[in-house]
């Protein structure tokens, strides 16, 4: 990926030399038409003279828009905020600069809530990390014009190298939490329910605090699961009948409270989500079940425990900086916790019934299919990045890709399914590439794993192939590229009547079908096309 | 000076003029690099005279 920087002062020792254009300094005058993306990343000047340094911040405004006008928006643009690093003030209520630096901030907050392609970085959430004396080094400033100290530069890279992950809706999925100790004080099955220490004062405060963030974590979509050496009847009396607990038995999607080991445990959760380890974070704090976790699952992320209840906050918010924080955040995301908590209740149903097709009749299964817009292209797109099983070729899109196809005269289809246990919201898509007149390649498809084991990607697959020959395709093309987690699809197409015409020596192979005719879809799939 | 030039190829005869890598830019991350590293500070003159392999190696030294 090639960026084009924008910018008034030294910044390549924070942002570096690969793939990256520097414009000069404060210069405006070009904007190369031949780089993946934008970043303007403006520091304000020193200068003791409030009401000229106001003024030259007030014009940053105007310059950024003519830059974002010749830029366009087919490519992303990502704007830092400005920080006031030498917050210099002659007279007291002088405001001038923090007024224009203000305004700034929220004509950039308000640009990027305005346009797709503008996405804003909170440069303060860095500065914020350290103390004026080692923000700022002025003799290299006054040397190389760089405000930000060159010192700083291997902490800047990693917390940019987080903020692109949070830009790309990249995130860890599970957060897998202890009890005793971990989210309150003090042992269950020692202390019982009312001695462990929740609420009220230091440190029972700290812990009601710690809870009362995760539970907003869990609301912004991140599943939150329980593994725990206790017994479960002794926890669920604690979470009845303390009065001082926050989370509860409903608010976490999976639980694992057994004497098992805990390394079994989360590679347990993990497959009952049908999530990856390497998209879980491990919390407890016992050192010796960290290491255990560390030891036989290298893959999960295991961050070190806080000493003292009140450095729980702090923690929280290096959890939340560090693994969870996504730039934006779905429907689909928000509800999470409780569709893969209506999921475990299907598994359920499903034991109960002798045959499938019974079982999927009695799911009351809806599914709708809708072209793609601009409500749900930022799903579609969050979908292509985190889709690995059921995920055809991986192609992974940002939002202005899908835009930039769908210009190119590409038919996008998204699915949102529904059944009786709940709403699971847009979980599947395909990307279709016009050929020629008759012939249309699907470029990705993908569903959602929580969807799957109900036929439904055949549904899903034979309703689309329908509307294509409506549309008066009769050719389709398709790839199956492997990766490490896509097997379960590498004989779909065979499935779906599709035949093989090359197979490569890594396992990719390409398929063709001619559509003879319309599809025959089972009638416990509701579909409705709109 | 490998680290901060990202090339294996600096050798003793190394200096400013013979080094494209090593331009005004890549001279203060050096500067910055070698403060942490050898826990020294350097002033601005002494950073400036810092223009081959040799004056850098004599300046730690001194330094030291």
């Amino acid at each position: 990926m090639t960026s084009f920087v924008f910018r008034n002062q030294t910044v390549e020792p924070f942002l570096g030399y690969d793939g990256m254009t520097y414009s000069g300094y404060g210069d405006i005058s070009v904007v190369p038409g031949d780089v993946d993306r934008y970043i303007w990343f403006y520091q304000v000047p020193v200068n003791a003279d409030s009401a000229q340094l106001a003024e030259e911040i007030t014009s940053y405004r105007d310059q950024l828009d003519l830059v974002l006008a010749s830029a366009g928006s087919g490519k992303p643009f990502i704007i830092f905020s400005l920080v006031d690093m030498y917050p210099l003030r002659l007279v007291g209520n002088d405001t001038a600069v923090i007024d224009s630096i203000a305004a700034f901030n929220s004509h950039v907050a308000q640009l990027a809530h305005d346009m797709n392609h503008v996405k804003w970085v909170n440069f303060s959430d860095f500065t914020t990390r350290y103390d004026a004396g080692s923000l700022i080094n002025w003799k290299f400033y006054l040397m190389s014009q760089t405000l930000l100290n060159p010192k700083l530069a291997n902490d800047f890279k990693q917390w940019w190298q987080r903020r692109e992950a949070e830009l790309s809706l990249i995130r860890k999925k599970c957060l897998v939490l202890d009890l005793d100790n971990t989210l309150w004080g003090g042992v269950l099955g020692e202390d019982g329910v009312d001695g462990i220490k929740l609420g009220g004062d230091y440190p029972g405060k700290a812990y009601t605090l710690w809870q009362q963030a995760l539970l907003q974590l869990s609301q912004q979509g991140v599943i939150l699961a329980v593994c725990s050496k206790n017994n479960e009847a002794d926890v669920q009396e604690a979470w009845d009948k303390n009065p001082g607990m926050v989370l509860k038995r409903d608010h976490f999607s999976v639980l694992r409270i057994n004497w098992q080991d805990k390394a079994t445990n989360v590679r347990e959760l993990a497959s009952e989500l049908n999530i990856g380890l390497d998209s879980m974070v491990f919390v407890d704090d016992n050192p010796a079940e960290r290491e255990l976790i560390r030891q036989q699952l290298p893959e999960v992320t295991v961050p070190d425990f806080p000493e003292k209840p009140y450095q729980l906050l702090l923690f929280f918010k290096s959890l939340v900086d560090s693994y969870f924080r996504i730039y934006q955040v779905t429907d689909e995301d928000r509800r999470k916790t409780e569709q893969y908590r209506a999921n475990a209740q299907r598994h359920a149903e499903q034991a109960r019934f002798t045959d499938m097709e019974s079982y999927l009749y009695s799911l009351d299964l809806e599914l709708d299919i809708l072209p793609a817009d601009e409500h749900n292209l930022p799903r579609i797109a969050q979908m292509t990045q985190k889709t690995n099983q059921f995920n055809l070729t991986t192609r992974r899109y940002s939002e202005t890709d899908v835009q930039q196809r769908l210009n190119e005269g590409w038919t996008v289809y998204c699915m949102s399914v529904r059944d009786r246990f709940g709403d699971n919201g847009i979980t599947g898509t395909i990307f279709l590439r016009p050929v020629d007149d008759t012939t249309v390649e699907i470029d990705t498809l993908l569903l959602s794993c929580r969807i799957l084991g109900k036929g439904i990607e055949e549904a899903f697959v034979k309703t689309v192939f329908n509307l294509l020959r409506l549309d008066g395709y009769r050719h389709v093309k398709a790839d199956f590229l492997p990766t490490a987690k896509n097997g379960q699809t590498a004989d779909f197409y065979d499935r779906m009547g599709m035949t093989c015409q090359t197979a490569g020596a890594d396992g990719a192979k390409h398929y063709e079908m001619a559509l003879d005719g319309m599809f025959e879809i089972k009638n416990y799939y509701n579909i409705r096309v709109l | 000076m490998r680290d901060v030039f990202e090339t294996e190829d600096v050798t003793i005869d190394a200096s400013q003029k013979n080094c494209t890598k090593w331009d005004s830019l890549h001279h203060l991350t050096l500067a910055s690099e070698l403060e942490e590293a050898f826990n020294i500070e350097l002033e601005p003159e002494e950073i400036a005279e810092m223009t081959d392999y040799d004056k850098v190696v004599a300046m730690i030294k001194s330094k030291l």
